[in-house]
């Protein structure tokens, strides 16, 4: 079975709008805002630290060469993300995921920005990883 | 003999009670610059806006109107890549209270310390009256030149004497601050809470002062304090794209 075929760019609808609530870091020009994509893949590493806490998805890129993709919670800090039910255990190295986000727009480096709302991660059964909230 | 014996009881009746007069009064103004001081010292949690949850209050955005053309201009020609954040330089005040770390304040005799939880930055507030020398006319500071004194029971803050800052008045959307950078404070006491009323002004890059008002409650230690490492600091920078691709890549110094 592959577990990373399914990578899918499609165009921002208001379903996978992320808003950004929490517009106190910019990362305009950093990632696409027009696009959305869905990823899933492999979890290797889950770094819950401040500054800011970023997890690392092993998954195939549109050409299916496997690459490590940097996703990331944006300007939010531990804090932050606790409030929302994450946990320095929430995710483990082997957790099979699947995120939706801004892909970055440099070329030749992978990235997705998951800040925003409650769009969190879900697991091969479709459950979200946390319950979810506000993060202030 | 006798009646100078009693004269001179009387005279010292007289100086007893003029003694314990003035010692009554004199702690009557003790007690009385005491109450006038508020206790601030203590863990503090992050401020969240006055009426709220939320910290919206006190960020100073992208395009707000507050913004000179000046301020427009320089976001418009300065990039990401070029912001000192990335080297560990800390965040300024009053930007850093914008971030979610915990804070301390002690009270000394002389001088009130703000430890900050974000970039390990710890502040000099002088207070007046104790002789601190002021700062010769071409010295000037990532922190400013503070000076407070205790009034109506609140702390009072006015800090000058900035150095030039290309992330001043906010680290995160490119916003300078110049040495015309002033920044108001006044801490005090709501019950358990510290109120901090903070206003900013800057005639290059602001229109208007900058205002906001935080809350922050008691908390019993730093909580998770970041004391900036380059990796952490540099970790986003790869997806950076150089408003100047022409120009050599810039590199940065590993000051580790």
């Amino acid at each position: 079975m592959n577990l990373f075929k399914r990578f899918t760019l499609f165009l921002a609808s208001a379903a996978f709008l992320i808003p950004q609530v929490f517009a106190h870091h910019s990362t305009r020009g950093i990632y696409d805002d027009d696009l959305v994509m869905e990823l899933t893949g492999t979890v290797k590493e889950w770094a819950f630290v401040n500054p800011h806490p970023y997890l690392t998805l092993s998954a195939e890129d549109e050409n299916g060469v496997l690459r490590d993709w940097d996703i990331s919670y944006g300007g939010a800090a531990v804090v932050h993300l606790t409030r929302q039910g994450y946990r320095s255990d929430t995710f483990k190295p082997g957790d099979i995921i699947t995120v939706h986000g801004n892909p970055a727009l440099k070329q030749g480096v992978y990235g997705l920005l998951m800040e925003g709302g409650n769009n969190h991660p879900t697991r091969e059964d479709g459950t979200p990883v946390v319950a979810g909230g506000s993060m202030f | 003999m006798k009646a100078v014996n009693s004269f001179n009881e009387k005279a010292r009746f007289i100086t007893m009670l003029g003694i314990l007069a003035g010692l009554v009064a004199g702690s009557n103004l003790v007690m009385s610059a005491q109450a006038d001081i508020p206790e601030l010292t203590g863990y503090w949690s992050f401020g969240q806006c006055a009426g709220g949850r939320f910290s919206g209050c006190m960020t100073l955005e992208e395009n707000d109107p507050k913004l000179t053309e000046r301020a427009r201009a320089y976001q418009a020609a300065i990039d990401e890549l070029a912001q000192p954040k990335y080297d560990c330089a800390p965040m300024p005040i009053p930007h850093m209270y914008t971030d979610p770390y915990s804070f301390r304040l002690e009270q000394l005799e002389d001088r009130v310390l703000v430890y900050y939880g974000k970039d390990d930055v710890v502040r000099t507030i002088w207070l007046e009256g104790h002789g601190h020398p002021t700062p010769a006319i071409n010295e000037f500071f990532y922190f400013g030149y503070a000076q407070g004194r205790y009034e109506n029971g609140a702390l009072v803050v006015t800090t000058d004497r900035f150095t030039f800052d290309p992330q001043g008045l906010n680290a995160d959307f490119r916003i300078p601050s110049s040495t015309q950078k002033q920044l108001f404070e006044r801490f005090s006491r709501d019950g358990d809470d510290l109120v901090l009323e903070v206003s900013t002004t800057d005639t290059f890059f602001l229109k208007e002062p900058w205002e906001f008002t935080i809350r922050s409650t008691p908390v019993t230690d730093m909580g998770d304090a970041w004391t900036c490492e380059l990796d952490g600091a540099r970790r986003s920078l790869r997806f950076e794209i150089s408003k100047y691709p022409n120009d050599p890549e810039a590199e940065r110094i590993d000051y580790r």
